[in-house]
């Protein structure tokens, strides 16, 4: 193990190396997932690892972590040569992820999750674990990172944001020397990703080398020293995050020149379609929210994580219980009792966590295309093999989907073609109104990209679209309007074609 | 959503009424009305009766007896609750039955119950043959309250180490003993007509009814055994088993229920390898009980046997349930073992009597059934139509 | 170079070997079993012998095809035993020549006429357990332990009814026992039983409701994942509703079926029906995970079921040894189907 250490030395500066994968090689059946991938890795830096989904950041990382057995190359960590075969074995030589999906334990409470396989034990003599000083550590850790989380609340009562900060203040309780980000701010709103980069900049101060794989330009931009970028299972670039530009990062990602990231705005504000009125939640603490929307529109709505953009989607849609309000379309008014009333109403809605809510992971595209919409497809009393087909590959050519086959299960799909499926799967009810919470989250910047275009397309061909997001950005060169929530009130609104980001993030402070 | 709080409520009051309804109607329908005594009351009522029975032997017992039945799936055992309650409600005394529904745990917890009730003699138709310890636990618990067991199997020693206690039941080896001799001399009767193949030998098949069961496990040895012994005998060979290769020498119902449905799909099973016309049919069908002896007729008719005008493979069973009766007379089924179902209900019925007015405890029982101090056989008897 | 393509080339080769033989290992182990059994037993392979395993096979089909739904919904279903029961009873006590539970009665009611009646029976029971699932949000398992205790109940209060006293039913009408044993056809010596038809037409009616209508497309939504098919407009409730009446109805038909196969019915009918027929869902690949199940696999597994219980009643094995061994098929052939369905690292 130790033979080849001598082969290591530190090369660039005063910073020590503390990670240094040299040469990975991992195929699985029929891709080659890595191809001679290097990265290094030195302490008190944060080192960004940038590509586009499918580049292979994330194969990378669980080669590191020994998910995955890489087929050849080494990795050394502080000069010795690792190898290893399970995340306990990588935690245990301070080797941590804060990892994208959360894989945590929501019907337990926050200590339990951060301590889940190295619970506390009341004395080397009595190996029952100790609440207290479990209770005590989290405490102590949460206090550093300045996370306002009571240890005992249960994880499954807590917004993703406030779980992915657990997430990340389990990985620093490990005190680990090496810990890897991925995609840590997909579900934090501004003010939490200006609190995840005070505890990184702490860590960094600290010595620890930090991994951070993110999509978000603007973030790797202000945090990182270094950038790498893969594409394709192949190592693109390394450079000092000082030298790049954002238009130099995608180009190297992406290959080719990306000049916008937004598309041209070309669709035309028509008469009123939809008005909410005095919408009030009977389970959130969403209330008297009243607006209008037209056709043709693209309506972004914004808030803080928790201010209730969710929650109103919800209540227009019917998958929440509302107390009271109407919603009128065409200046008639509509139930919207529950999911199956807005279809018929046509309304569509594209929920915020896709994987909880959005796919049948298991079930193929045809299957996931066409659930919303079967009646279509009926021969007499039973469905019809070719109008189902028909269907999904309208679907498919309209989204420009990238899938091997109608009967390709949806997981082995990437987050931007799943998100595109359930797209086709509305399209396919025919809908006027689109309700979309975050509908780029977790895509890569070129299906980011698609997924602006199609929106804008459905503007133009007349539909309205409301769009919740969290990327200021992205409201403001998709949308017409945004409004802008805070506390479960409406808070203002704004034109997005002059509004400025400090503007809603007033508003969004409102009532929060 | 909002809905849910309504229906708890709804639900809740649901239940509430129907344990109220059942209540009521268990106690109308199973005893006859007395008052329930308070467990104050009844506390008492335990105590005098415990010590009017240790000073002063003939005095009359209070509260209902209770009656422990170990499923009320068998069919049998339908038979002497039908039997029991009616002798007891001939004989005016207030009862409560219990299902113990296969399990001892089940129904030791219902002795307790029944105790605490205030229940004056207990009639007990053990769950756990295997060992003597739920016995004895009920004897303990009983506390000097009498206890008659009946139908499965308790040992002397347990029976014996107290002196109102007693067993009602048949000699179970008995039935198996029976029904070889039954099989052994309708055998030689009709031998010739029975060995199809006439090859000399009866192959049969057996089915068993449970494994690790005192009774299964008699009857499928003395079934076979006693008819060997009347076939050699009368110069008969022995019997064969159809298999030669199942050193078991039985086909067991894997799910110990001794249902006809195992004997159906083994029958059946057995009829596709087995046949005239390959010279090696089963010429004859012992099984443990009734159930599986229908079984297996269903599984030879619909292969063409056993009906109208058709050739018919033997087919024994034990019990005597309606069922085998009407299989016997429409001729589908030679014979069964009769368990007398009245007779145990009236011998239990009687002694129970006996022990509430006071009264020896085998007074008016058949002294030749009367085994010791401590046991009463029902007789088996043979039947093979009326 | 080409050295090392050659080798990379060759292990890809063995592992899509190795994916094809454990895609279709249900397959090989039967057509394995079906070989050892008749190099011991030539018999085996015999006319009679096959007729036997396929009308057992179809005996124990329409139970499995029913709970099958219910396993598509991650659920399961305990009281399928008992209702098959409950039906037998009831179809038992009608179609007699001796009115026991009925004493009133002098003639047998019509064939169609009780068995719409048990299907009634059974999609009662259903609506009842998916009612309670859908609305009440609790387990399958502990609804239907609960029915199941009360269906027991209901068949004991049924058989203690007229003169009949919890006595074994039998007696069975002609008509009713030549309807569901009586011969399809013959093939040379040996008769093909008329119920081996009605399972191939459930079987093919609950291929169609599978695969075919909206229902079934709903039906595995919800059974992979509840919340996105609420939001896409699936009346959740109303799925979970009908895969339990559509398992009762097929309980029903078992029972039906039953009560003239076995030509007696009593209160132990149908005890543990359910765990044959749900290991022959999940080894058919019917999987607990939800939203994952073929109508061809519970064929499937069902027949490797009854092959592997036939055949060891062939070998004459040991009895205290069948147990053993059926636990130990279930266990592999699970673990082999499971293996299909893991996300591979």
């Amino acid at each position: 193990m130790d033979t080849q250490n001598t082969a290591v030395s530190n090369t660039s500066g005063n910073q020590e190396v503390l990670l240094r994968m040299e040469g990975i090689n991992k195929s699985f059946p029929g891709v080659k997932a890595l191809d001679n991938v290097s990265l290094t890795v030195k302490a008190g830096t944060v080192h960004a690892l940038m590509g586009e989904n499918g580049a292979g950041k994330s194969t990378l990382m669980k080669c590191l972590f020994g998910v995955y057995s890489k087929d050849s190359g080494h990795i050394y960590l502080e000069g010795r040569e690792v190898n290893f075969r399970t995340s306990k074995e990588a935690l245990e030589n301070g080797v941590a992820m804060v990892h994208q999906e959360l894989n945590q334990a929501l019907k337990r409470n926050v200590m339990d999750n951060m301590w889940l396989g190295r619970f506390p034990k009341i004395s080397p003599w009595c190996p029952l674990t100790s609440e207290k000083k479990m209770y005590a550590a989290t405490r102590k850790v949460f206090e550093e990172l300045e996370v306002s989380v009571d240890p005992r609340r249960i994880m499954s009562t807590m917004p993703v944001s406030q779980r992915q900060m657990v997430e990340i203040a389990k990985a620093v309780s490990f005190n680990s020397k090496v810990i890897v980000f991925d995609e840590p701010t997909s579900s934090l709103t501004e003010e939490e990703v200006e609190h995840l980069f005070r505890i990184i900049n702490m860590l960094r101060n600290k010595g620890c080398g930090i991994i951070y794989i993110s999509h978000k330009m603007e973030e790797i931009l202000r945090i990182s020293d270094e950038v790498t970028i893969m594409r394709d299972g192949q190592w693109i670039a390394t450079r000092p995050a000082k030298e790049l530009t954002m238009n130099e990062i995608i180009r190297l990602m992406v290959g080719r020149e990306l000049t916008n990231r937004y598309p041209e705005k070309d669709n035309t504000v028509g008469e009123p379609m939809l008005e909410v009125r005095d919408l009030t939640a009977a389970y959130s603490k969403l209330r008297d929210v009243s607006f209008a929307a037209k056709k043709g529109e693209v309506l972004g709505i914004a808030g803080l994580d928790g201010s209730g953009r969710t929650e109103l989607l919800e209540n227009i849609f019917g998958t929440a219980t509302r107390k009271s309000g109407e919603i009128f379309v065409h200046g008639k008014p509509v139930g919207n009792k529950n999911a199956r009333d807005s279809i018929a109403s046509k309304f569509a809605m594209l929920t915020e966590e896709r994987r909880a809510t959005g796919i049948f992971a298991i079930r193929d595209i045809q299957a996931n295309s066409t659930i919303s919409s079967l009646r279509r497809y009926l021969n007499g009393p039973f469905l019809s093999d070719r109008k189902l087909s028909e269907a999904t590959e309208w679907g498919i050519k309209v989204m420009s989907t990238k899938t091997p086959s109608q009967k390709t299960q949806i997981r082995s799909l990437s987050g931007g073609n799943q998100q595109k499926v359930i797209l086709a799967r509305w399209l396919l009810t025919e809908p006027d109104v689109l309700l979309l919470d975050e509908p780029t989250r977790g895509i890569d910047v070129g299906a980011k990209y698609e997924i602006y275009q199609l929106i804008l397309n459905l503007a133009r061909e007349g539909k309205t679209v409301i769009m919740v997001s969290s990327e200021m950005p992205e409201l403001l060169g998709v949308c017409d309007r945004i409004l802008v929530m805070s506390g479960g009130r409406l808070a203002g609104e704004v034109d997005a074609g002059t509004a400025t980001q400090e503007e809603i993030m007033t508003l969004a402070a409102k009532y929060a | 959503m909002r809905f849910q709080k309504a229906t708890a409520m709804f639900l809740a009051a649901a239940m509430a009424l129907s344990l109220a309804a059942c209540g009521g109607s268990g106690s109308s329908a199973e005893t006859t009305a007395a008052p329930e005594p308070d467990a104050a009351a009844a506390a008492t009522t335990d105590a005098e009766a415990h010590a009017e029975e240790t000073e002063a032997a003939g005095a009359v017992l209070e509260g209902p007896v209770a009656v422990f039945y170990y499923t009320y799936g068998d069919t049998y055992i339908s038979s002497v609750r039908a039997a029991l309650d009616a002798a007891l409600d001939d004989a005016g005394i207030e009862y409560q039955d219990y299902d113990s529904n296969n399990s001892q745990t089940t129904q030791t917890e219902q002795v307790t119950t029944a105790l605490a009730q205030g229940a004056s003699v207990l009639v007990v138709n053990l769950v756990d043959t295997g060992s003597d310890d739920a016995a004895r636990n009920i004897l303990e618990q009983a506390a000097g309250k009498p206890v008659i067991f009946f139908n499965r199997s308790v040992s002397e020693d347990v029976v014996s180490s107290v002196d109102n206690s007693v067993f009602v039941g048949t000699d179970y080896e008995m039935a198996g003993h029976m029904q070889g001799e039954l099989i052994g001399n309708y055998l030689v009767e009709n031998y010739d007509a029975i060995d199809l193949n006439g090859d000399g030998t009866i192959s049969y098949v057996m089915f068993k009814g449970q494994e690790g069961n005192a009774e299964a496990d008699a009857r499928t040895q003395y079934g076979q055994e006693d008819a060997d012994a009347v076939l050699e005998a009368a110069g008969k060979p022995a019997l064969s088993f159809y298999d030669s290769a199942n050193s078991n020498k039985y086909l067991v119902d894997q799910t110990g229920a001794w249902s006809a449905a195992a004997a159906t799909d083994y029958m059946q099973t057995i009829l596709s390898q087995y046949s005239e016309a390959n010279g090696n049919m089963v010429e004859l069908v012992i099984a443990n009980n009734d159930e599986m002896a229908i079984g297996s007729i269903s599984a030879l008719q619909n292969a063409g046997y056993n009906k109208d005008g058709a050739a018919v493979i033997p087919v024994f069973g034990v019990d005597a349930t309606d069922a085998a009766k009407d299989a016997i007379s429409a001729g589908s089924m030679i014979g069964t073992i009769k368990q007398d179902a009245e007779g145990m209900a009236g011998t239990i019925a009687a002694i129970t009597g006996n022990f509430v007015n006071g009264a020896d405890k085998f007074e008016g029982v058949e002294t030749d059934n009367i085994v010791g101090t401590w046991r009463v056989n029902i007789p088996y008897g043979i039947y093979t139509g009326e | 170079m080409a050295d090392k393509n050659a080798a990379a080339l060759s292990k890809e080769k063995w592992n899509r070997i190795g994916n094809l033989l454990l895609n279709n290992a249900m397959y090989i182990i039967i057509v394995l079993a079906v070989i050892y059994i008749s190099i011991a037993k030539p018999t085996f392979l015999g006319l009679s012998s096959i007729v036997n395993v396929i009308s057992l096979t179809a005996a124990k089909l329409p139970i499995a095809l029913g709970i099958g739904g219910c396993i598509v919904l991650t659920g399961t279903d305990i009281s399928a035993g008992r209702v098959v029961g409950l039906t037998a009873c009831i179809s038992a006590s009608l179609l007699t020549t001796v009115f026991k539970v009925f004493p009133n009665m002098t003639q047998a009611l019509p064939l169609p006429a009780v068995l719409l009646l048990v299907m009634a029976v059974g999609a009662a029971v259903g609506l009842v357990n998916g009612f309670s699932v859908a609305k009440f949000k609790l387990h399958p398992f502990i609804v239907t332990l609960s029915t199941q205790l009360i269906v027991y109940g209901i068949i004991l209060m049924y058989l203690m009814n007229g003169t009949n006293n919890g006595q074994t039913l039998s007696g069975l009408s002609d008509s009713y026992r030549s309807f569901v044993t009586g011969t399809l056809f013959k093939v040379g010596t040996v008769s093909v039983p008329r119920y081996v038809l009605y399972s191939i037409i459930l079987t093919v009616i609950m291929w169609i409701i599978w695969n075919k209508t909206t229902f079934g497309k709903n039906m595995f939504a919800v059974g992979s994942n509840e919340e996105a098919a609420n939001v896409s407009g699936v009346n959740v409730s109303r799925t979970i509703i009908m895969v339990f009446m559509l398992a009762g109805v097929m309980y029903a038909i078992t029972g039906f079926l039953e009560g003239a196969r076995i030509a007696s019915a009593n209160a132990n009918t149908g005890l543990n029906y359910e765990c044959d027929a749900i290991a022959a869902c999940v080894i058919g690949g019917v999987s607990f995970v939800g939203g994952i199940g073929r109508i061809s696999g519970i064929v499937v597994g069902v027949l490797l079921l009854q092959i592997i219980f036939t055949g060891l009643n062939f070998l004459s094995v040991d009895a205290n040894m069948l147990y053993i061994i059926k636990g130990l098929i279930i266990l592999i052939a699970c673990a082999i189907d499971m293996r299909k369905y893991l996300v591979r690292k």
